[in-house]
């Protein structure tokens, strides 16, 4: 009677959460910067939200030239601070979409590799997982998804998971073959038609990819804007930030099409300013944990 | 197609792009340059790094303008001489380099802990080394040396102890300077703050002050910094960076900003009050600082009158050449916002604007174009036209070499050009007239070509061919719209054909090689059919109306020969001032034909005057919806364009020729029926 109860159990909570058994309640953030140091500020915003996971921009891949050239590490992170014992560091590699129009021999190893020794030379403790970001096309899908068997397949001799960014238009290609993936919703909109819609998040450009969300075979955190993009045009100073009603919307938007993507939440990025610039009712309502 | 008049071309579209202001998408020059600039531009690292090369080349005695350090070189040199305390020290500063490079490298392979303790060895040998010759011939150079060495290691109160106890001894030159600004990063890093900014703005290192202040600046940081020290080196860069903001946050013109700090007019006000009392403390050696700073905000927060009076009285207070200079360019602006134009006016105009231009060549700096852009853009150049002085008006114009120049000649009226022309032609009444005409050039227009155009823009085909007559034709073979005047004919329906060139065919800037002026064609082409029209009745009434308003609608600026009457064609252009609506024309002709009892003649009129390119207001309008993510069409019968389509497709429904397939082939025409049957 006890196993038939307990197989019961299981078989629930299977059918409970069955496109996502991996996703668990929690929140996390990027940080996307060049240099590893948290005031006091941001020290306060992960306990009070109780964020124990950083996916940490380490370096980027960048390709110089024609595609003759070889990709290389660019922005490396410094770490100025140690790295507090109780967050757990998921290492993020941001690689351009240039990197991806050949293949590359050897730069899955290579970009593993460097992971490790930072991890090491900083004494980055308890990593257990990467994370790659890509804006892959249709075109350089295949070559992407190459490497990232490749990585998976290094990272795994060293005890590590895989996951990747996705982006809203990639939803519509097949799954790539990682662990999980984060849903990027922000830089949804075309950065030259600033004047109809923000480029960061418009419920509008976020609406035709929900469809494909139900169905898409991965687990799937979800990721959203609180950065402030501030950039010049023709000499003209541009500033685009999301309000925090636009979010919440979206948000809402997004879960109703897929209902585990609550489970997991992170927001892009950790930032002091960032952080002043939404009330904790705005962060209570992306977090939820 | 020359660099020059493709420059040209481009230009002037982008000048009529521009010239919109109401216009959501178009980007407007605002002209908004900061007046608040009060400390010399040179950055500490442009200036190190030019005396250090002039160094190098006393040593080498090199002639060369741009010298490039080459350690190889330099050690070459030192052995030939017998130099050995030189040589030693290149040989170190090249490690140095080479572990300042490390350090900062990007490679595949990331240095562990043994290399980076290996790397440390290498720094703390060279530091040893540097060290060791802390009294010898070369003692600042291998001073400096030591400082970077503990710089790299994080030794940061070893350098200023090191600072503090030796190197602030040793003789003034440039590496004393670098060890001083090294020192000021080793006092930040320590958490001194203070004493580090003091340094960095006496030496002039705007980037690190700007590191250090970044998300502090404020009227509270302002007021801590001058209570702290009247006489704060920091103090003129945080209230030009204060000032510039407030300027920043009043001149916002709905693109947003690039700034961090959003100054609140409250905070502004702040400040105004805190400058005067600065002035009447009397414990700073720059009132002429503050009380520009004081009036210029209150000039921005709308109080003229107060503002003249400060900035009167900033001009007789103490300050460095560079504030006072600032206050009496920040005192034009404002005089000229609040006085009228008289011959006193334009005394003092002139004589300011004269000394503007002699302190912008004395100084290589940007900052007095700029303000001669503000000042004459946001108000002489309208104040002088309002006056009925365009001529004045346009050499003010042409002065700040802004696209409003030649934008203004291209829309100015004959008479006035031909005015304008006479004033540049003869002697000088005044001041401002000696300071204006050396300014004025004709460079990106053939003057006869203008005058043409503009009678061409006014219909007066008569008036407007003797001018062109005067044009050599290698004039529009090198003009940017040359490519198309050599390929499109103004006699094609542009309701039925678009004339498209070949993909690409724009960018290629082939030379062209028309024999014929097409504006001339296109004018006598004009004159006559207009004579003859007169004289005609009925069908061929009808028809000669249908072909003049085919001509009528490419010349217009939506049609394909668009360069018959401009220089340029953007999405954002309208009727403009002193030209003939040839759409409107258009439409009047077209109605006339259609009129026409031949059912083919009435077909094509009909359906002409539903073109989008004559009819600015749609025949629906499209709204999002969000649950289904598609467009909603919602039909507006009160346009004209809908009424257009409804009379067409009323008369196919008894078109007893049928329908022709140019309209039953029109996308737009099908999707109105689709509506206009419901």
């Amino acid at each position: 009677m006890g196993k038939i109860f307990l197989g019961l159990l299981l078989t629930l909570l299977m059918a409970g959460c069955n496109c996502c058994p991996d996703m668990q309640d929690e929140n996390a953030v990027y940080y996307w910067r060049t240099e590893w140091r948290l005031d006091s500020l941001e020290q306060g915003f992960l306990d009070s939200y109780h964020i124990y996971k950083v996916y940490c921009r380490y370096f980027d891949v960048v390709i110089d030239g024609p595609d003759t050239e070889e990709p290389h590490p660019n922005a490396t992170i410094s770490f100025i601070d140690t790295v507090p014992t109780d967050l757990e560091i998921i290492p993020t590699v941001y690689i351009t979409e240039a990197c991806m129009h050949q293949p590359h021999e050897g730069i899955a190893e290579k970009l593993v590799k460097r992971i490790v020794q930072m991890n090491e030379t900083h004494d980055v403790m308890g990593v257990t997982e990467i994370q790659i970001d890509c804006d892959y096309t249709l075109q350089s899908r295949q070559t992407y998804y190459d490497f990232l068997e490749e990585v998976r397949r290094v990272a795994a001799l060293h005890q590590l998971r895989l996951s990747t960014t996705i982006r809203l238009h990639q939803l519509s290609m097949p799954a790539p073959p990682v662990d999980y993936g984060v849903l990027m919703i922000y830089n949804t909109g075309d950065p030259q038609k600033f004047e109809e819609r923000n480029p960061i998040l418009d419920l509008r450009d976020v609406q035709p990819y929900l469809r494909y969300l139900g169905d898409y075979p991965l687990p799937l955190a979800a990721a959203y804007p609180v950065y402030k993009w501030l950039r010049t045009i023709g000499g003209v100073h541009i500033t685009h930030e999301v309000e925090a009603d636009e979010i919440l919307r979206v948000k809402g938007a997004v879960e109703e099409a897929r209902d585990d993507l609550r489970h997991t939440i992170l927001l892009y990025h950790l930032d002091a300013n960032n952080i002043q610039r939404y009330d904790n009712k705005t962060f209570d309502a992306i977090y939820r944990h | 197609m020359t660099t020059k008049h493709l420059m040209r071309f481009i230009a002037i579209s982008c000048m009529l792009s521009c010239h919109l202001s109401g216009f959501a998408c178009t980007w407007i020059e605002t002209h908004n340059y900061y007046l608040f600039h009060v400390y010399d531009n040179e950055r500490f690292r442009s200036r190190v790094d030019r005396i250090s090369r002039d160094n190098w080349k006393v040593y080498l005695g090199s002639t060369e303008d741009y010298y490039y350090f080459n350690a190889k070189e330099v050690k070459d040199f030192a052995r030939k001489k017998g130099d050995d305390l030189m040589l030693s020290y290149v040989n170190n500063l090249e490690r140095y380099l080479q572990c300042a490079q490390d350090v900062v490298a990007e490679s595949w392979d990331y240095p562990s802990k043994e290399d980076v303790a290996k790397r440390n060895r290498v720094i703390n040998s060279i530091l040893l080394y540097a060290q060791g010759k802390l009294t010898s011939r070369l003692r600042s150079q291998h001073g400096l040396l030591f400082m970077r060495c503990n710089m790299l290691l994080g030794k940061h109160s070893a350098n200023i102890t090191f600072w503090e106890q030796t190197a602030s001894k040793y003789i003034e030159s440039v590496y004393k300077e670098m060890m001083k600004n090294i020192y000021a990063g080793a006092l930040y890093k320590t958490g001194q703050t203070g004493r580090a900014a003091q340094i960095f703005a006496e030496q002039g290192d705007w980037e690190s002050l700007m590191t250090q202040f970044y998300l502090k600046r404020s009227y509270a940081a302002i007021r801590q910094e001058y209570l702290r020290d009247p006489n704060s080196a920091a103090l003129p860069f945080l209230v030009q960076d204060f000032v510039n903001n407030t300027q920043e946050a009043v001149d916002e013109d709905g693109y947003g900003k690039l700034f961090v700090r959003d100054i609140s007019t409250r905070e502004a006000e702040q400040m105004v009050q805190f400058a005067g009392q600065v002035v009447k403390e009397g414990k700073t050696k720059t009132p002429a600082l503050w009380m520009t700073a004081r009036a210029w905000i209150e000039y921005l927060l709308g109080n003229p009158v107060q503002a003249l009076a400060h900035i009167d009285e900033a001009l007789k207070l103490d300050g460095t050449d560079w504030m006072k200079n600032c206050a009496r360019v920040i005192r034009l602006y404002i005089h000229s916002s609040q006085y009228q134009v008289s011959s006193q006016f334009d005394t003092y105009i002139g004589t300011e604007l004269a000394w503007m231009q002699q302190m912008s060549e004395q100084t290589c700096e940007s900052f007095y174009e700029n303000a001669l852009d503000r000042i004459v853009h946001q108000h002489l150049a309208e104040k002088y036209a309002k006056a009925g002085r365009i001529e004045t008006s346009l050499g003010l114009l042409a002065a700040t070499h802004a696209y409003e120049y030649e934008y203004a000649l291209d829309t100015l009226e004959v008479h006035s050009l031909l005015s304008f022309i006479d004033y540049f032609n003869n002697p000088s009444a005044n001041v401002l007239d000696r300071y204006l005409k050396p300014r004025i050039t004709f460079d990106s227009f053939n003057l006869d070509d203008l005058i043409g155009t503009k009678y061409l823009r006014l219909c007066q085909w008569d008036e407007a061919i003797p001018w062109l007559k005067k044009v050599p034709m290698s004039y529009y073979n090198s003009r940017g719209y040359a490519i198309y005047a050599a390929r499109r004919k103004p006699d094609v329906e542009p309701w039925i054909k678009r004339q498209w060139l070949p993909m690409g065919a724009e960018y290629e800037y082939a030379e062209q090689h028309m024999t014929v002026n097409p504006k001339i064609t296109f004018a006598t082409d004009m004159r006559d059919r207009e004579a003859q029209l007169a004289t005609l009745k009925g069908r061929a009434y009808q028809q000669a109306c249908y072909d003049l308003a085919v001509r009528y609608a490419q010349a217009s600026f939506t049609g394909d020969c668009w360069f018959l009457m401009r220089d340029g064609k953007s999405e954002c252009d309208e009727v403009r001032a002193n030209e003939t609506d040839l759409n409107a024309k258009t439409v009047d002709l077209l109605r006339r034909a259609s009129q026409t009892t031949d059912m083919q003649l009435k077909e094509r009129a009909l359906f002409a005057l539903s073109y989008a390119y004559l009819n600015p207001d749609r025949w629906f309008e499209s709204e999002w919806n969000r649950n289904t993510s598609k467009y909603i069409i919602k039909p507006q019968s009160n346009t004209l364009q809908y009424n257009a389509f409804a009379t067409l497709a009323a008369f196919e429904q008894t078109n007893s020729k049928g329908v022709s397939t140019y309209v039953s082939r029109c996308d737009e025409y099908i999707q109105f029926c689709k509506f206009y049957k419901k």
